[in-house]
């Protein structure tokens, strides 16, 4: 706020002061009174108008100020009212009343999406758990009548399977501290626990497996992490070739870090499309051609690992293969020894 | 004769669970009425529990408590809640373990062994017989008409497999589930190669009739 602008504001105010001493002035002349007094009434008119102007430019001056610097300096804009000083004078008063009353309405508002997000996350999650006993029911009823058809369809209830666990985590991504336990986990339990999930895919194109190099012990949340190495193993068989494919996972113990890295041999990302894996929805070329991709895999993987504190690299070579590093760091949460 | 007994609400599960364990050569008991579900079921004298968690009248938290004030038999607790908290807190009020919904079925299986061995001492399945051959799963050795041969772990995998189908026929995919659940990634080759050797050994026992291939169905011991 400048003094010019402000004064703009005033411009009624000084031209009907103006106005009417030139019309005294007019009349003062007329009955042939000095023109020194004349002079004398201007001052005595108008210096207290500019005295009183300049110490409210002044103290609305200061006031905006400090109202730009907590606006500047505040997390949340909208916590404005709730730190600035009560105004004093009557103009600011009803202001600042206007303000909590919009800010209260807001908050309510924006409450009123918390609770219905809440609620509709909470039933996504009941849902889940209800459709599991259907399937384990399903999965139950195969493993009695196995036949070639059964066979079929434990495949499909498989993948029925996958998509509700990406339901489940999508809707937990979210909020990660609600279900959270970091506890030591074994790499090479894990790794080998998401190889059987995905044995069917491993043994039928008939991709070999070489877990050898695995080795060590992370702190993490076990569940989240089977999630992701899961994602990753998944893709490393999806997007693999049809002869003499292979998936190579090994560990590697760094001064600060250690590297979970899974690698295959398989069709890799071209290259335009690789630093957009991690976009939610983004399934480029690979998804096109092979199908089946909902382009929420890697992005949930990276939004996880992000929760998690960890790092997620993917780098590829179109028809070499992809290699994807899960980085624990040390010396944080991730380890304690 | 091992008896379990299924503490599960919903009718489908219950029937095809007690089928499947049935089929697997245990006693499965599944008690209907779940008022009195404590003492029916501790009146079986189980040797183990399957609970499930979401159960009318009481829930399987307090059965689990309330049993082991009783009792020490073995619970698995199988349930749809799948988080990490969950698991701690079934581990806390006692269970011997847990298995979520949808379960592997032959994961379920292996759980169930492990615990009925470590809580029945290691003499129950440590050596399968069947026919004259005899397999020493404790030292990994088999033994057919007084000789004995050592077998590697593969070998030890496979043979068991065919024990558990007794003179039924394993189709390969079945053979390889059930090597990759026991954490032997093998691939098609190395299976066949396996399979061979394993052949060989059992025939420097002098067992001439073992190991069969049936094509396009898979593997039988007769």
């Amino acid at each position: 706020m400048s003094i010019k602008e402000y004064l703009k504001d005033r411009t009624v105010f000084l031209l009907i002061n103006f106005t009417l001493y030139i019309i005294i002035s007019g009349i003062l002349l007329l009955i042939n009174i000095n023109s020194k007094v004349i002079l004398l009434t201007f001052c005595i008119w108008f210096f207290p108008i500019l005295v009183y102007i300049m110490i409210e430019y002044v103290k609305q001056k200061l006031l905006y100020n400090e109202l730009n610097h907590i606006m500047d300096h505040l997390d949340k804009k909208y916590l404005l009212t709730e730190i600035m000083k009560k105004p004093e004078n009557i103009e600011g008063k009803l202001l600042y009343d206007v303000l909590r009353r919009a800010n209260k309405d807001m908050h309510e508002h924006v409450n009123n999406y918390r609770d219905r997000e809440n609620e509709y996350r909470e039933y996504i999650e009941t849902w889940i758990h209800e459709i599991k006993t259907p399937i384990a029911s399903t999965r139950l009823i195969i493993e009695n009548n196995q036949n070639g058809i059964t066979r079929n369809i434990k495949e499909e209830v498989k993948k029925i399977e996958e998509y509700i666990e990406q339901v489940l985590y999508y809707s937990r991504s979210n909020n990660v501290s609600k279900d959270y336990l970091i506890k030591e986990v074994s790499l090479a339990d894990l790794v080998k626990r998401v190889i059987k999930r995905n044995s069917r895919d491993f043994i039928s194109k008939g991709i070999i497996i070489d877990i050898e190099a695995v080795e060590g012990t992370v702190y993490s949340d076990a569940k989240w992490l089977e999630f992701i190495v899961n994602q990753v193993i998944g893709n490393a068989t999806k997007y693999n070739r049809e002869h003499d494919g292979r998936v190579t996972i090994s560990t590697d113990r760094n001064e600060n870090n250690i590297v979970l890295t899974i690698e295959d041999n398989g069709i890799g990302i071209i290259d335009k499309d690789i630093s957009r894996v991690f976009e939610k929805g983004f399934t480029g070329e690979n998804g096109r051609e092979i199908g089946k991709s909902t382009g929420l895999g890697l992005y949930l993987c990276k939004k996880l690992a992000e929760q998690l504190g960890l790092g997620l690299i993917i780098t590829s070579k179109m028809g070499e293969g992809t290699r994807v590093k899960l980085i624990f760091p040390l010396g944080s949460v991730n380890l304690m020894h | 004769m091992s008896k379990i007994v299924i503490i599960e609400d919903t009718e489908k599960i219950r029937e095809e669970l007690k089928t499947f364990l049935i089929r697997y050569g245990y006693e499965a008991v599944a008690p209907i009425n779940f008022e009195n579900i404590i003492n029916d079921t501790l009146k079986e004298e189980p040797n183990l529990i399957l609970l499930d968690i979401n159960l009318p009248i009481y829930d399987g938290y307090y059965i689990c408590r309330e049993i082991r004030k009783i009792s020490d038999v073995p619970i698995i607790v199988v349930t749809s809640r799948d988080t990490e908290m969950d698991e701690l807190m079934s581990m806390n009020i006692g269970a011997d373990d847990f298995v979520t919904k949808p379960y592997n079925t032959q994961i379920l299986l292996a759980r169930i062994e492990t615990i009925l061995r470590r809580v029945q001492g290691s003499n129950i399945r440590d050596t399968l017989i069947y026919n004259d051959l005899k397999l020493n799963l404790s030292n990994g050795s088999v033994t057919y008409k007084g000789k004995v041969a050592e077998l590697t772990k593969n070998e030890i995998k496979i043979i068991t497999c065919l024990y558990k189908y007794k003179g039924k026929i394993v189709s390969r995919d079945d053979l390889m589930d059930f090597m990759w659940n026991a954490d032997v990634f093998v691939d098609d080759n190395n299976l066949s190669v396996n399979v061979a050797r394993l052949r060989k050994k059992l025939e420097g026992l002098g067992m001439q009739k073992n190991i069969e291939t049936r094509r396009g169905l898979g593997y039988i011991l007769p």
